[in-house]
């Protein structure tokens, strides 16, 4: 999958800059913008924690579900596959994605970073697929590394300043949400209704 | 150009319940959600490196256009500036030719709207969508934007849903929003899955690289950038800064301030083309490097930087806070602002890309009293730049004949005034006195009594006093003090100014009044007339040059402002008259804090036994102008007899504004019934305040509905101690 860098953790963090112990940080304001995280100690939880998620959007699944970065992450990739074998559509090609692109409900990705001022989620999304899969349905999953936080925003652009040449990348801060009417509060309104969050605590390298 | 009836206008504005109801409810809210999003953070900090990285940034703002366009073509962006709005329709039309176009979709750009991008498109066939969803309904009707962040705030979920239904035929009901947005989401996938091209505008353009920033909540502009086969971005010249690590300075103010979030859902960064797969001409369904077209737009922009004043507006992040706390904008909405950006940054941008001339017809609209200086991201002046603005539009046109002939006649003139006053005054105005106050007046004057009373013009102005109070100058007095006392303090507020005479005194203090002073000049310069309010300002120096002062003291805030930082500002090209500004400025000070500086001295400013509960006002020039507000509740709580109870927004503009009350009563009142409500509800027995302007508009206020609260000026209460 295209990315704007291939390996954030060795060309872009760092010495000092990502730390674990903003996560209680992160974890407070993404909650505050509407999003659910999970922490869990590995893939093994993480998958159960996926599963459990996928059942409680069991009825959002029959049109598939769009999932990328298991190319860069074997762990995952292991995932994709076992949900592809229990019977539900697991589109990860980026022509199955984009053929599936009106009626997958469900997108499953990666995070490269948090950031704890803002609850938000770093995204290298410089694939169509990616963008696709964490845009267009209504259930948006996404894997982080729990120890990869940073402070602040400053640090996060000071981060992304070191790596982006060309591409797209951005912040992802809870559901997609208007406000246009009256002022109310509503989610899902473009984007994604859900903004799920599992972070694993022993990410390794994916394998 | 055709002429506008902004009073007309604003009345209907006013009798709009519905965008009353959401514009008060939200201006109640917004501080509070505002600070709350800032809370851990050095705000102050935060808002200094924004302003610098912003001013820095138009200094070089042909280099940024260079590097930026540079970065683009590089990645293989093609890069287009124009020089106005047909610049831009022509371009992009000739780009919809070329690339077979039938459908576009749009996410929310002011840019666009500002040049009525849209319209071209209906000429040739293209479909075009607006899909921020404030955006699009408000264009179902044909609506402008009434806020820069929330278009639609102007409108109830009923009006929401008229739009919806006039654009799906369908029955939309008004109740349920979460079926409004769901439909809105259904439709408007269909726009985003079959469009042609995306249009953006950019938050910010980073020259190092070429990216752009789209900083939204709905995720529109993610999916405007990521399936249509082409993406435009339009962005103003204003917009570039250098480097990615800057975006942060705009990051962490720009949601804060404008939507109350940490971080809105969606910030993205695009540079350059991406990959994009889609069905081509052949049917073939391919991935292949997504069309970039960016198109940066100059409209008056790049003349405007050059100007030292003018550029300090392009540290503006478009987060449309000025207008959140805005007094005026939160009672009369966007739509009066009569184009597309409103409230005070509004005011700005209009009058530099759509000249002074449309800036000229709305220009009242601000009032000065810079409450929008205390939040804006980028620390921009909003007020200065309104009045360089009107000053320009004078210089250009002149000043307003009426305006300008009440000036010249009577407040420069105080010896005609006074003579005028004395015979209409007297006179006049004794069939409609009761005790203090006028409260009604007949015919044509009816206007200004509406929602106050005013009070009466003093039966002894206050330079018919002057020689009988010097006989009490003290015998070996420590300083000699020159009273500036002001148009009000002279002939209406004339008992104040004694008050203040007597205070001074106490403190040791010898007094002189010198009678040939005229006005400070506001009135002339507010509306723009710089050489009249030079005139006036020379005849007030040399009068106070001639006494030999130590101190010229004014208990008028807007006077001292007036004397102290813009006497000094009018004379940059006249090393004579510059040198003798300096030298009275340089004397000037306000009664208040005069006063607490010399019960510092002798230990009087502590707190003295409480006792009747009275509340102070923060008069705009005094508070944000100044920078004075701890030394008269300093002084309240140094009276005996006397205790200090905070009211509810106690420095939002009462209304009066100068002129601007009485020329604009249907605003000002529902200001002052506000102010009037906030002062009730303390269970005070006395208002106090510090300008004679505000004296007059909530003695006024508190007397026409009959509260029995007292108005007073500190000064007052000080002598009353004595």
């Amino acid at each position: 999958m295209e990315k704007v860098c291939r390996d954030w953790a060795k060309q872009a963090f760092g010495e000092g800059l990502v730390k674990a112990e903003y996560w209680n940080d992160f974890e407070t304001n993404a909650k505050t913008a509407a999003a659910e995280v999970f922490r869990v100690k590995n893939f093994a939880e993480g998958e159960a924690k996926l599963q459990e998620l996928l059942k409680e959007y069991a009825d959002r699944t029959s049109g598939g579900i769009m999932a990328v970065g298991g190319e860069e992450n074997p762990a995952l990739k292991g995932i994709y596959d076992r949900i592809a074998a229990s019977g539900t559509a697991v589109y990860t090609d980026k022509f199955d994605i984009y053929e599936h692109r009106a009626t997958a409900d469900i997108g499953i990705s990666t995070a490269e970073f948090c950031v704890a001022e803002t609850g938000s989620l770093c995204v290298d999304n410089y694939s169509y697929e990616a963008r696709v899969a964490t845009m267009l349905p209504y259930v948006n999953i996404v894997f982080v590394n729990a120890n990869y936080v940073v402070e602040n925003v400053s640090v996060a652009c000071k981060i992304i300043g070191r790596v982006f040449d060309k591409g797209y990348l951005g912040f992802v801060t809870g559901p997609s949400r208007t406000a246009d009417i009256e002022r109310v509060l509503s989610l899902g309104v473009h984007g994604p209704n859900k903004l799920l969050i599992i972070a694993v605590e022993d990410f390794g390298e994916g394998n | 150009m055709a002429e506008r009836n902004l009073k007309q206008e604003i009345q209907a504005k006013l009798k709009d319940d519905i965008m009353q109801g959401a514009l008060s409810k939200f201006a109640e809210q917004y501080p509070g959600s505002r600070l709350n999003a800032y809370k851990g953070q050095d705000i102050e900090g935060l808002r200094e490196s924004l302003r610098a990285m912003k001013h820095d940034a138009v200094q070089h703002i042909n280099q940024l256009a260079d590097e930026f366009e540079a970065s683009l073509k590089k990645r293989g962006a093609h890069v287009f500036r124009a020089k106005d709005g047909d610049a831009v329709k022509e371009y992009l039309i000739k780009i919809c030719k070329e690339n077979n176009v039938k459908r576009v979709v749009k996410s929310k750009s002011m840019a666009s709207e500002e040049i009525h991008l849209n319209e071209c498109f209906g000429d040739h066939d293209i479909r075009v969508k607006e899909t921020d969803l404030g955006e699009w309904m408000i264009a179902i009707k044909g609506q402008k934007p009434s806020h820069m962040v929330m278009p639609a705030i102007h409108l109830n979920r009923y009006q929401c849903a008229e739009m919806f239904e006039q654009e799906l035929h369908i029955d939309v009901p008004g109740e349920d929003i979460p079926n409004m947005i769901q439909l809105a989401r259904k439709n408007l996938r269909q726009e985003f899955l079959q469009a042609d091209m995306g249009i953006t505008g950019a938050n910010f353009g980073i020259a190092e690289n070429g990216a752009i920033g789209l900083v939204t909540n709905e995720g529109n502009a993610r999916l405007v950038t990521t399936l249509p086969r082409i993406h435009v971005v339009l962005i103003g010249y204003e917009k570039l800064i250098p480097t990615t690590e800057d975006a942060a300075k705009i990051l962490r103010l720009l949601p804060r301030n404008g939507t109350c979030q940490r971080m809105t859902s969606y910030m993205t960064m695009v540079d350059g083309p991406t990959k994009v797969i889609y069905k081509n001409d052949q049917g073939k369904v391919v991935e292949e490097d997504r069309k970039q077209y960016v198109i940066i737009l100059d409209n008056g922009r790049l003349e405007a930087a050059k100007d030292p004043v003018f550029q300090q507006a392009y540290q503006c992040v478009r987060c449309a806070s000025c207008l959140n706390v805005c007094p005026i904008w939160t009672l009369v909405g966007g739509h009066v602002y009569g184009h597309i950006y409103s409230g005070g940054i509004g005011a700005i941008l209009t009058g530099l890309f759509n000249g002074v001339e449309t800036f000229a017809q709305f220009s009242d609209l601000c009032i000065g009293c810079r409450k929008c200086t205390t939040v804006c991201p980028g620390k921009i002046p909003i007020p200065d730049i309104i009045d360089e603005l009107r000053s320009r539009y004078v210089q250009k046109h002149g000043a307003p004949g009426m305006d300008k002939t009440m000036f010249n006649m009577v407040l420069n003139d105080r010896g005609l005034f006074h003579k005028l006053l004395l015979k209409a005054g007297a006179i006049g105005q004794a069939p409609f006195k009761k005790g203090k106050f006028i409260r009604h007046l007949p015919l044509f004057m009816e206007e200004m009594t509406k929602g106050r009373s005013l009070p009466t013009i003093a039966s002894e102005p206050f330079r018919d006093r002057v020689e009988r109070l010097m006989k009490k100058n003290p015998s070996k007095p420590k300083k000699k003090v020159a009273y500036f006392s002001g148009c009000n303090m002279d002939f209406v507020f004339a008992d104040t100014s004694e008050n203040v005479v007597k205070v001074l005194q106490s403190l040791g203090m010898e007094v002189v009044y010198p009678m040939e002073q005229a006005c400070c000049g506001k009135p002339i310069l507010g509306i723009g007339d710089r050489e009249a309010g030079k005139e006036t300002a020379k005849k007030n120096i040399a009068a106070f040059e001639k006494t030999g002062a130590d101190v010229i003291l004014s208990a008028c805030p807007t006077c001292t402002e007036t004397l102290e930082e813009t006497y000094m500002k009018l004379f940059e090209n006249d090393p004579e008259w510059k040198a003798r500004a300096r030298a009275f400025c340089s004397k000037v000070c306000e009664f208040s804090k005069f006063v607490a500086q010399e019960y510092e001295k002798t230990g009087r400013l502590t707190h003295a036994r409480g006792g009747e509960k009275v509340t102070y006002h923060d008069s705009c020039h005094m508070k944000r102008g100044l920078g004075i507000y701890e030394e008269p509740r300093a002084l309240i709580d140094a009276t005996p007899g006397v205790e200090l109870v905070e009211m509810h927004n106690c420095d939002k503009c009462c209304g009066m504004a100068g002129s601007f009350g009485m020329k604009y009563q249907e605003v000002s009142i529902p200001m002052l019934n506000e102010k009037v409500k906030n002062i009730k509800d303390t269970g005070a027995t006395t208002a106090v305040v510090a300008c004679p302007a505000c004296m007059m508009q909530i003695g006024g206020g508190l007397d026409k509905a009959d509260t029995g609260i007292q108005t007073k000026h500190i000064a007052d209460l000080l002598a009353e101690k004595l």
